[in-house]
């Protein structure tokens, strides 16, 4: 069985606090009863003095008159007289009882003071010396014993209550105490089935609250993590997905015309188209598959990073592309001042050529491509067609392409700007794009490093 | 024998579908995005069209329901998925890419065979082959061929100009539940050679098989 934090609690504070209840009333009970008993005793003793001390001067005055009287008779008469206070007298001498209305016979000690029980009374009794006779008083001090018994009954009753009403209030309390406890168990029990949308009560300024408090970044976290896992798995599959129906295009070329040429009776002309469309699909293949290593690779090898001058990159990718720039009329200039950066110079030189290159080919013929660069910025700007905020998103996705015919006429494969992008991701630098339809786009390459 | 147009993006897939049914004895057209594709196929001159599902401007899924004309899918989407969506907005078959020759070959045939029926006669050099009553004719005369010996003519002129193999013509004329050897199928090439003298037609292709060149 389990349990609970309150219910333990409980039981512990209750059995806490009904011990120290009840050991406080009994104490009290104990201490009341003690008093009472000690200042009923000292009634009996002035009592006793009183009697003692008027029967010495009865006795005295009655010698003194002469009277032949018995003290007998003055004893007599002290016993009714008190009998009726429920107080009784012995009086005695040296040899034999001379009077006594006890209810029992005692014997005791000149001098003592003790409680004695007679056919279940409690009496007080004391023994003294009174004109020469020892003097056995006992006081009927019965009340005494129903007192304590009336106490003792108020003082259990009122224990009784008292922890009835606590062993409720304390429920009340620990039970609303721990609620928030409770809530956060219920809301772990729902993350443990996987609903991770559910968040703990952060109200209050207690423990709990932080406590909530502390569970609820910890979900959040846990939550940013898995959709970044699942957005990664996504984009994965993605390009698994593509890259499948990539694969398609230059395996149904290859297939079918080397199938063509196996059984049909073909011209040399028809033969060299044949060939030449196989050779190139393959060509286009290997491309893939060499950009793909290069996309992995980047990845997983953090590539050597030192001071490249980012004026000279720039410099070496017009060099390199000038001559496609001519052909297709298209200006390309650069307007470089000193910059230096921490990189790769070989990866930044592809990522120019990249970026250069998609740039020229957006353009027609008199468009013109500008790549700068100042401080810890670069930029590759045209004036060709541009992209729609559509095409803009998907832009740097593996395989995606504005124009499919296009750029496969041109001999892409639709990878060039996912591995710019793992280029920069290499370089914890950001890229971002501006495009407008017709009007053009801008690339900018900021270096936070 | 057949008026079709093809829709593929692919210039080289496109020139292959061309080609090879042009060797079997189709008229083709060629067209190479979505808009031109329903452009054409709108003036319901073909008698079928075969549609690649991802063209730009228009996909094959949005031209298949605006037009009457048969359609083969040509597509490399592959998923169960996609099949279903094509053959339920009409389609009349589904070719996945990469394909083989005679694979297009074959379900062009059996879609125009359910969209046009039985092919008309076949002539060549004097050679006329009715495939309703099977019956052959060389030079105004019947010619008698065995039941096999006209499925394997009827084999070669849909695959003419394409070489078959030993085993492909097994798979088509005495489907897969014959367990022969491959020489029957030279010995009915040897009977049918004869028969109809067209031993410079009916070619062996080394290495391979049987090729009908016309």
């Amino acid at each position: 069985m389990k349990i609970r934090f309150w219910q333990k609690t409980y039981i512990l504070t209750l059995i806490l606090f009904l011990v120290c209840l009840n050991a406080g009333i009994i104490s009290l009970t104990l201490f009341t009863h003690s008093k009472s008993v000690r200042s009923a005793e000292e009634t009996a003793g002035a009592e006793e003095y009183y009697i003692a001390r008027s029967f010495e001067r009865d006795l005295e005055d009655m010698l003194a008159a002469g009277a032949e009287q018995s003290p007998m008779l003055l004893m007599n008469s002290y016993g009714n007289f008190y009998a009726q206070r429920g107080v009784f007298l012995a009086f005695k001498n040296e040899a034999e009882t001379i009077f006594s209305n006890l209810p029992a016979s005692i014997d005791a000690a000149r001098g003592t003071i003790f409680h004695k029980n007679i056919d279940g009374v409690r009496y007080i009794v004391i023994c003294s010396e009174a004109g020469g006779y020892k003097l056995t008083f006992a006081k009927n001090v019965e009340s005494l014993d129903s007192e304590f018994r009336a106490l003792t009954l108020t003082y259990v009753l009122t224990s009784i209550v008292i922890s009835a009403l606590l062993a409720v209030l304390l429920y009340f309390v620990l039970r609303k105490l721990s609620r928030p406890l409770e809530d956060l168990q219920r809301t772990t029990e729902s993350i443990e089935e996987g609903d991770l949308s559910i968040t703990a009560d952060e109200s209050g300024r207690d423990e709990f609250a932080l406590l909530a408090h502390s569970f609820n970044s910890m979900i959040g976290t846990i939550k940013a993590q898995l959709s970044a896992l699942e957005e990664n798995a996504e984009h994965k599959q993605m390009l698994v997905d593509n890259m499948a129906h990539e694969l398609r295009t230059p395996l149904t070329v290859i297939r079918g015309y080397a199938d063509y040429l196996e059984r049909v009776a073909v011209s040399e002309e028809e033969r060299f188209a044949a060939a030449r469309y196989i050779i190139s699909e393959a060509e286009r293949l290997t491309k893939m598959s060499e950009i793909l290593l290069d996309t992995a690779y980047i990845r997983e090898n953090p590539p050597e990073m030192s001071e490249v001058e980012l004026d000279e990159v720039l410099r070496g990718t017009v060099e390199r592309l000038s001559a496609k720039a001519r052909e297709r009329a298209v200006e390309l200039v650069c307007e470089t001042e000193e910059a230096t950066v921490r990189g790769n110079a070989l990866l930044l030189s592809m990522l120019f050529d990249n970026l250069a290159d998609n740039a020229l080919k957006a353009c027609a013929a008199g468009g013109r491509v500008v790549m700068k660069c100042s401080a810890s910025r670069a930029s590759v700007e045209d004036n060709g067609k541009g992209m729609s905020a559509d095409e803009l998103a998907h832009v740097t996705e593996p395989f995606y392409r504005t124009d499919k015919s296009r750029s496969r006429s041109e001999g892409g494969v639709g990878l060039g700007l996912a591995l710019c992008r793992n280029i920069v991701e290499a370089h914890g630098a950001n890229l971002r794009f501006e495009s407008e339809k017709d009007k053009g786009t801008k690339i900018f390459l900021d270096f936070t490093t | 024998m057949a008026n079709i147009l093809i829709a593929e993006d692919e210039r080289a897939i496109n020139d292959l579908i061309k080609l090879n049914l042009t060797l079997v004895g189709h008229k083709c057209e060629q067209v190479f995005d979505g808009a031109a594709a329903l452009e054409r196929a709108l003036s319901g001159e073909y008698d079928l069209l075969i549609l690649d599902v991802m063209l730009p401007e228009l996909s094959g899924f949005e031209i298949i329901g605006q037009i009457k004309t048969p359609v083969i899918f040509v597509t490399a989407r592959v998923s169960v998925e996609d099949r279903l969506r094509g053959l339920k907005l009409g389609a009349d078959d589904y070719i996945v890419k990469p394909f083989e020759i005679l694979e297009l070959v074959e379900r062009v045939r059996a879609v125009l065979r359910r969209t046009k029926g039985e092919r008309e006669a076949f002539e060549f050099d004097g050679i006329r082959v009715e495939f309703d009553t099977r019956r052959v004719y060389k030079d105004g005369s019947e010619v008698s061929l065995k039941p096999k010996e006209f499925d394997l003519l009827s084999a070669f002129i849909t695959n003419r100009n394409l070489a078959l193999s030993r085993e492909k013509l097994i798979e088509l004329v005495w489907n897969f539940d014959y367990d022969g050897d491959t020489r029957t199928v030279d010995v009915h090439v040897q009977k049918l050679r004869g028969k109809l003298g067209i031993t410079d037609r009916l070619k062996t292709v080394y290495k391979m098989g049987y090729r009908l060149e016309i």
